[in-house]
């Protein structure tokens, strides 16, 4: 038998019925890859932090940065990539990478295109050479995504490494603890709407690039890849807006205007309390118990009621914990328990400090428990 | 009083083995009982060359001198050469990789090996001995198992710093190959490659692991390196030939001058006698099992039993606890060892093993392997393990260097068993039987020419398999799956391919076993689709695990059949509708051929057959369309002049009977499952135009059965017949040509005149 009849009856040699163009070939790509260049205005962004004022060290630890924090914005390299598939592995190609940096002034978009696969090794050269000017990124999921795709395909063709991540700040993981509570998801997408308040029309859905790109291959149609570019240069404008939306809210939260949002400022006291900012933590615990549901009241609490007792606000911590345990009715048993415990702790030292201070009566005042400031 | 049972002697062995050979309770059950005598070692100064630390660990550990083999092995590596070394259980072959390894590590850090084993529990124990090994050597080794289980976070140190990762051919399938730019490390170092336990990559899964050599030698080259392979198997026919379809090019030498030394060994074949003669049918060999392994324990004596599934090692282990009931007995005299156990509680019973804590343990075959467990007095075999190696393998546990022991064989009424009881040569004096494997099938070529595009793009001169690799890569290209440029051919396709290529199946087109009784739905299995129609059509009880299960619905058309466990005494059987349309002949002999065939199932109706006395109970219909399998086919027919001598309803009755008998012979001849061979009897064939009987591999595209059975056709027939004459049934059992009641009157005698005919 013909090895064609033979392989027609073998399904896994079968195709999904996206079939190459025989004409394609000769329809090579005019060039095997590109790099294009858009310049935008700092200003046309909104930008209010990035760009703007030097990059604050602690404040780009807050948002998760690890390694040695740049010091100036033009040092990090925000960037994101558009890929053959989301399963990684030697056969995932990268075959588009847009980059945003701030140079002179002014925000540059860069989109490096591959159109050509057998012309990979020119174009990961070129990417890598350009990657390596930096020591710092920024990314959505890079950690995990992106960067270890980079790496995978300059290890494959030159058997070298990027330290463009050396320091990275990766945005889905504040972006998680931020906002996922109040938008129900963390996809860039879904975060421009519901945060940045700016909704996508016309947006080519993540899943469906890589058979696009694949369409694009089989048939040379060009036309094909600019939703592609469109959709990577709009996650790229994303990206450096919510960065500069986390940084503006850091920086007012510190400066005593704590976040609207009762969900955002209690992800932000955690933030604060890690990096010893007792003051910022406290008010944004105070601005989530006091602006949150029933649920957020119930986690800010006991939280809330220590930052106030380490404060020496002990009889408002007391007035936290009862009014919690006195308007909850939820919550789970142990939750309970232990703001129960809590306050029950509270009161004791109140009382013996009342003893204490009453044996002491004619030295009165030193160290009384407090009253509220 | 607590009987004391932890006093084993040699004289109690020797007693007790006279007493079961000359005294009444046996004799009538010997099929076979052979005395092998014992042998002295056979030494050889460690080599020069081999690092000085790891001849002072050696001799620190009281080995001052080497096995022969383990010589030979390390002194063909030393000039480059791939080896293949065969030598029995416990023979120290271990060493004969661990060595040269870790004498490549103390010489370059840098120098990195791979060590594939059959099974992970197989891993961990390898790991722990080569941690032993270098335990007391001044060499920084960082030896790592890479599979299913290693945490994430411990995956990237491995990937940089392990200079040993042991491994599954599975992992290296999906979680290795396709990420080898993880790996770089590994394979720009890669010195050695071990694949251990060889004989167990046969089959459809040793043509996969074949495919997953080339893939793993492809990226080897692409990173320049060119690992030395060290094979090791179990005794089989053709070593050097399986040893070469996995390994492809390269110098290859044979080691299986085992220089071990050996204790005198009795082996023995038993069959439990007939009790009901018109029915063939035998007493249980599990009982049978119980009682004999039952009198070794009460004397202290230490002993395995192997059983061929789960369900009946812990039936095994629940007769021989009750043999010796605690408190009289010490409560874990006896342990249960088989797959699915947790792997703390299978390290402690090795330990206990080792040590002699554990007295007796009843086991899988998951104990056949390499696992450490030293050597025990007795083994007993419920049933023939279905082939010559694996039986050797589970007769070499018991096996002391200096003192007796013994094995046992103990034959079900299976047809294969039976054969055994009455030609015992062919386990004890035949050589074991050939492992085949067909890389060159091309469902497996294609399925691993996509794993291999997804690795690294293929050039057009680029080979892979015997087959045709540019014709079937441009097909691919036109297909989309891949994509050419620049002279190369892309992987272009989302997906991740290796995930869609199960090792252990031959065909990518499947069907799910989904067990829905449990809170949430769960797939316990899968089968060829091919398969499917009579194995889990409505109704059908299906064997997983030894629980039973009913199909409640078989979803054809999305492959998916939903079961539910249950508790019956019966097993189904259908019948399938076969037709045998012969594609292409490859070779033609006097009254045989074989070739490519299209088989045309059709499933018409199931039988319930009750489990031990295989009655007949009940039947049904199969609603099921018809299927289709492209396979390799053995045929054997009748002339015109021979089918002419027999009579009309004899032609019908025989031919059909020759079919159950060769397909119930010829696994023992292919080391096989009888589920891996399909039969078919035509009463006229359009192809021979005559009585035709078919063997056809149950796999697409075939994995060479069909060739060697061409091949040995006049042994099997002889040996057929021999069996046939051999069965005491009045007009057919289960155990030869299938019972009168199901293929007719004289299914016996007609068999017989066919197979006279034929030789």
């Amino acid at each position: 038998m013909q090895l064609r009849e033979r392989l027609a009856a073998i399904p896994a040699a079968r195709g999904d019925g996206r079939r190459a163009d025989p004409l394609a070939r000769l329809r090579r790509p005019r060039v095997p890859f590109v790099t294009r260049e858009e310049h935008l205005a700092i200003d046309d962004l909104a930008l209010a932090v990035v760009g703007r004022t030097p990059p604050d060290a602690m404040l780009l630890e807050q948002l998760g940065l690890r390694g040695d924090a740049p010091t100036r914005w033009g040092e990090i390299l925000f960037l994101d990539t558009e890929t053959s598939g989301l399963a990684g592995g030697a056969g995932t190609y990268v075959f588009l990478l847009g980059t945003l940096e701030i140079a002179d002034g002014e925000i540059v978009v860069r989109q490096h295109a591959l159109f050509d696969l057998g012309q990979e090794r020119a174009f990961v050269e070129e990417i890598a050479t350009y990657l390596g000017r930096f020591r710092a990124c920024a990314s959505y999921n890079g950690k995990r995504f992106d960067l270890p795709l980079l790496k995978d395909r300059v290890a494959l063709h030159f058997r070298a490494t990027l330290s463009v991540d050396a320091a990275h700040l990766d945005l889905l993981h504040p972006a998680r603890r931020w906002w996922r509570a109040r938008t129900g998801s963390a996809r860039l997408r879904d975060l421009e709407d519901r945060v940045l308040m700016d909704p996508r029309e016309d947006d080519l859905p993540g899943d469906e690039i890589p058979r696009t790109y694949f369409t694009f291959l089989a048939t040379g149609d060009e036309s094909l890849l600019s939703p592609i570019a469109a959709h990577n240069r709009r996650d790229l404008l994303a990206l450096v807006r919510l960065a500069d939306r986390m940084c503006r809210v850091v920086i007012a939260a510190r400066e005593g205007r704590t976040p609207l949002d009762a969900y955002e400022a209690f992800a932000m006291a955690a933030v604060f309390e890690r990096h010893g900012e007792t003051r910022a933590a406290r008010e944004c615990l105070e601005a989530a118990f006091h602006d949150g549901d029933a649920a957020l009241r119930r986690r800010a609490a006991l939280p809330y009621a220590r930052s106030l007792e380490l404060e020496g606000a002990a009889e408002r911590a007391i007035a936290v914990l009862e009014q919690v345990l006195t308007l909850g009715d939820g919550g789970s048993r142990s939750w309970r328990d232990s703001a129960e415990s809590r306050l029950r702790r509270l009161l004791r030292v109140r009382a013996r400090e009342a003893t204490r201070a009453a044996r002491t009566r004619p030295r009165a005042g030193r160290r009384g428990f407090a009253t509220s400031p | 009083m607590r009987t004391d049972v932890r006093t084993p002697s040699r004289l109690l062995l020797e007693q007790l083995l006279e007493r079961l050979e000359s005294g009444d309770g046996l004799s009538e059950s010997i099929c076979r009982w052979q005395r092998l005598p014992a042998r002295a070692a056979r030494y050889a100064p460690a080599p020069a060359w081999l690092e000085e630390r790891l001849t002072a660990a050696l001799a620190r550990r009281g080995i001052a001198q080497l096995y022969t083999h383990q010589r030979h092995a390390l002194d063909a590596l030393h000039a480059g050469r791939n080896v293949v070394v065969v030598t029995p259980t416990a023979s120290g072959k271990t060493l004969c990789y661990d060595l040269p390894v870790l004498d490549a590590i103390a010489k370059d850090p840098n120098a990195r090996a791979l060590y594939v084993f059959p099974t992970k529990a197989l891993a961990q124990d390898q790991l722990a001995a080569l941690e032993r090994l270098a335990d007391g050597i001044d060499v920084e080794l960082r030896t790592f198992t890479y599979d299913g289980d290693t945490p994430p976070e411990a995956r990237a140190a491995i990937r940089n710093a392990g200079h040993v990762v042991i491994t599954n051919p599975d992992m290296l399938h999906t979680g290795i190959l396709p990420h080898h730019t993880k790996w770089v490390r590994l394979f720009e170092n890669l010195r050695y490659v071990v694949l251990d336990e060889l004989h167990t990559y046969r089959g459809v899964f040793g043509s996969h692991v074949a495919n997953v050599i080339r893939r793993l030698r492809r990226i080897c080259a692409f990173y320049g390196s060119d690992p030395t392979f060290i094979f090791t198997s179990a005794t089989i026919a053709n070593p050097l030939d399986l040893a070469r379809r996995h390994l492809g090019d390269g110098d290859l030498e044979l080691v299986d001058d085992d220089g071990s030394p050996r204790g005198e060994k009795i082996v023995a074949i038993l069959n439990p006698p007939v009790v009901n003669a018109a029915l063939g049918i035998r007493g249980s060999a599990l009982l049978f099992a119980r009682d004999l392994a039952g009198q070794f324990l009460s004397a202290g004596i230490q002993t395995i039993a192997f059983t061929r599934s789960r369900m009946t090692a812990e039936l095994l282990l629940t007769y021989l606890r009750g043999h010796f009931p605690y408190p009289q007995y010490p409560a874990d005299m006896v342990r249960g060892y088989r797959g699915g156990y947790l792997p703390n509680e299978r390290r402690a019973i090795e330990r206990g093993l080792r040590d002699g804590t554990v007295r007796g343990v009843v086991s899988t075959n998951a104990l056949e392997l390499g696992i450490d467990i030293g050597a025990l007095d007795v083994s007993v075999l419920v049933g023939y393990p279905g082939t010559v190696a694996s039986t050797w393998q589970q007769m070499g546990r018991a096996g002391r260097r200096e003192s007796l022991s013994a094995a046992f064989l103990v034959c079900t009424s299976s047809p294969v068993d039976q054969f055994i009881a009455r030609h015992p040569e062919y386990v004890l004096e035949r050589s074991a039987e050939a492992g085949l494997v067909n890389p060159d099938n091309l469902h497996l070529l294609v399925s691993h020419l996509k794993c291999g595009a997804f690795e690294l793009p293929w050039r057009r001169e680029d080979r892979f398999g015997t087959e045709d690799t540019p014709g079937v890569l441009s097909y691919l290209a036109e297909q989309g799956i891949l994509h050419e440029a620049d002279e190369r051919y892309h992987w272009s396709a989302e997906a991740f391919p290796a995930n869609d290529v199960s090792l252990r199946t031959a065909s990518t087109d499947n069907v799910v076993i989904i067990d829905t009784s449990a809170p949430r739905t769960r797939v316990i299995g899968e089968i060829d689709r091919f398969a499917a129609p009579t194995r889990v059509h409505d109704e059908a009880i299906y064997l997983h695990e030894s629980r039973q299960y009913q199909v409640e619905r078989f979803d054809h058309e999305h492959g998916k059949a939903y079961v539910r466990p249950v508790d019956v005494d019966y097993h189904t059987d259908a019948d399938l509708a076969v037709r045998i349309r012969v594609l292409d002949e490859f070779a033609r002999a006097e009254r045989a051929g074989h070739g490519e065939v299209l088989v045309s199932a059709l499933p018409t109706i199931y039988k319930k057959i009750r489990l031990y006395t295989h009655e007949n109970v009940g039947w049904g219909k199969i609603h099921l369309p018809e299927s289709e399998l492209q396979t390799t086919a053995f045929w054997t027919f009748l002339g015109e002049r021979e089918t002419a001598r027999l009579r009309r309803d004899h032609v019908e009755v025989g031919i059909a009977g020759l079919g159950q008998l060769l397909h119930g012979i010829a696994p023992v001849f292919l080391m096989c499952d009888p589920h891996d061979l399909g039969v078919a009897s035509e009463v006229r064939s359009p192809h021979t135009s005559a009585p035709t009987v078919y063997l056809y591999d149950a796999v697409p595209g075939g994995i060479g059965f069909a060739e060697r059975l061409f091949r040995i056709r006049d042994v099997l027939l002889q040996r057929s017949l021999e069996h046939l004459d051999g069965c005491g049934c009045d007009d057919g059992c289960p155990s030869c040509v299938g019972p009168a009641s199901a293929l007719g009157a004289d299914v016996k005698s007609a068999t017989r005149e066919v197979l006279v005919l034929l030789r």
